[in-house]
């Protein structure tokens, strides 16, 4: 028999940990309940005029604030558990090399997150479609794909701290941070950088550079390609800054950001997990 | 051939004061088909050899082989061949066992008898069972079943008995004489003299990071004959000792300031302390003990307290 291609043989072993777990479960769950919720809110306020993609626009709000967390917990202890555990040995006793390990965990945890929001998002499609008497499918799929974008991104995130970390409370500890800074802080930094230059905050029309700012973070690029995505064209970018929007507001910098935040974690986790000390 | 060299094998854990030295200058070679105890208190560098083997940890100085691959650039080569037993290995909760080996066998590219396996550790009862519940010694045996899959050519066991019962010790022993019957090599670490002294054709004393002794059970036992080791406490250890000239004095280990001789002729005992005081030195304490085996590993190990960061050093 030949050697098996081994990075394929652990993400399959990790997604199948994953269905055992239920986590996958959990994650559909959840999503598919508060998109659905959220898609439906629009008709519970009176007086406002919600279409369909208004409905997956209040969705991807709830998904940008969720996915990231739900992203996190699905794959911070995918090496520092067992590492901690003493299991890690088990597998790095066998052939696989450590780089292999990663990226077997990493393929493996995405592909539980990546199904477990696509089929949530089906749900919240269903229900959008009972309320609402139809779906904008380009949309709707657009937005899906984002999301499993944004959540493989911090599965990225994840994976790299986990192969950073000897302890589930560092890794904890590390992915905590990571969510209020990468999530919540974030949207901080461009209006302190905005009245560290003008003076002033930042008002209804903004520099160019703010909106770059805004989407270097993964729920920031995320939200912006959404944003692009439901609109249809650059009309509310370009509003925004009050001119026509440079080329490094092109919706191809975003995706670039997010692909980015999945890929320089990884790196440095590798780097990092490659040599390190396990005993 | 060899099954395991080590060449200087140094180990520091930390830096500056800090530091632990977790293994001196190791110089191990173990032979094809040899069972191969590896013996020492807890904290002695076992697990860090062990872990240097697997490329788990990096060496400080120095260099291994393993099978005729370099354990740190060749290290797929030296784990497609060798089945490991990790220290306190745990078994994943959601697998049972017999996906367990499954596991194994996708890793290898090897195929299995998983059911033999599985009879041969003596879980073939739970072989459909998550693991999730196993008490340590079936998580122990279920580990032993994963380094057996594929038949490897030499198994690393780590403190294989830890979490066994004295029957799943014994059949542990049994096992162990199975696999070398059947010409594996196997080199496994232990505390415990009597489960080395049972199955090994040779052992290797580890104290302190160091290699004390290496020898046969019988070469040890002959060494010691009806003889008896003296422990000289001394000022300081002369540069120049010359005891191991002397008839009747089969070894001579230094350990600090602490100097042990194993003396094989009564009358050799009074030639000892003659010639430390002439190379120079001051005797401050001496004691002798008519040896047994038992009283060879403690003496090599047991009189030195455990340290308090003894488990530190035995990561």
């Amino acid at each position: 028999m030949t050697l098996p291609t081994l990075w394929l043989t652990i993400a399959r072993k990790e997604f199948a940990d994953a269905l055992r777990s239920r986590m996958i479960w959990g994650i559909v769950g959840i999503i598919a309940v508060m998109s659905s919720l959220s898609a439906g809110i629009s008709l519970l306020v009176p007086d406002v005029e919600g279409g369909a993609e208004m409905a997956i626009g209040g969705a991807s709000q709830f998904a940008g604030l969720l996915v990231p967390i739900m992203a996190l917990i699905a794959a911070y202890l995918a090496i520092a558990g067992e590492r901690e555990s003493g299991s890690l040995k088990v597998i790095l006793g066998l052939p696989p090399s450590r780089g292999e390990v990663l990226l077997g965990k990493f393929l493996g945890r995405s592909g539980v997150v990546a199904i477990g929001l696509s089929l949530g998002f089906v749900v919240s499609g269903v229900v959008t479609v009972i309320l609402y008497g139809g779906l904008p499918m380009v949309a709707f799929i657009g937005t899906t794909v984002l999301t499993v974008l944004l959540g493989v991104s911090f599965v990225g995130i994840a994976i790299g701290i986990s192969a950073v970390t000897a302890t589930r409370a560092r890794a904890m500890t590390l992915a905590i941070t990571a969510y209020l800074g990468l999530t919540l802080l974030w949207d901080l930094a461009p209006n302190a950088v905005h009245l560290l230059i003008t003076g002033e905050m930042p008002g209804g029309v903004v520099p160019a550079w703010f909106l770059l700012l805004e989407g270097l973070s993964p729920t920031g690029a995320y939200n912006a390609l959404v944003q692009r995505l439901l609109l249809g064209s650059g009309a509310a970018v370009d509003a925004r800054i009050g001119g026509p929007a440079p080329s490094y507001l092109d919706p191809a910098v975003f995706l670039g950001i997010l692909f980015a935040w999945a890929v320089v974690p990884l790196l440095v986790g590798y780097l990092r997990f490659r040599r390190a000390d396990l005993s | 051939m060899v099954a395991i060299q080590t060449d200087g094998l140094t180990k520091r854990f930390g830096s500056g004061e800090a530091g632990v030295l977790a293994l001196n200058d190791l110089d191990l070679t173990v032979e094809e088909g040899e069972v191969f105890g590896f013996l020492g208190p807890n904290g002695a560098g076992k697990s860090t050899t062990i872990n240097i083997l697997l490329n788990f940890i990096d060496p400080t100085a120095g260099s291994a082989e393993v099978l005729g691959h370099d354990v740190q650039t060749e290290s797929k080569q030296v784990r497609q061949r060798t089945g490991v037993l990790p220290e306190g290995a745990e078994a994943f909760e959601r697998l049972t066992p017999r996906e367990h080996i499954a596991w194994v066998e996708d890793a290898k590219g090897i195929d299995a008898d998983t059911d033999a396996i599985l009879d041969t550790v003596g879980i073939a009862d739970a072989a459909d069972r998550k693991a999730g519940g196993f008490s340590k010694g079936m998580q122990q045996r279920l580990g032993l079943g994963m380094a057996l899959a594929g038949d490897p050519d030499l198994l690393i066991l780590d403190e294989p008995s830890s979490g066994l019962d004295p029957t799943g010790m014994k059949e542990m022993r049994q096992l162990i004489r199975e696999q070398a019957a059947s010409g594996t090599t196997v080199f496994f670490s232990s505390h415990i003299l009597s489960e080395v002294e049972a199955v090994c054709d040779r052992v290797a004393i580890l104290n302190r990071g160091r290699l004390v002794a290496i020898d046969s059970i019988d070469g040890l036992r002959d060494a010691l004959g009806t003889g008896s080791t003296m422990t000289l406490t001394v000022d300081a250890v002369p540069d120049s000792l010359t005891l191991a000239e002397i008839a009747g004095v089969s070894d001579v280990v230094v350990d600090g300031r602490i100097i042990r001789v194993s003396v094989d002729d009564a009358p050799a005992k009074v030639d000892v302390i003659d010639r430390i005081r002439d190379d120079g030195a001051s005797i401050l304490d001496v004691t002798i003990e008519e040896s047994s085996l038992e009283d060879l590993f403690s003496a090599y190990t047991g009189d030195v307290p455990p340290r308090v960061n003894g488990t530190e050093v035995e990561r």
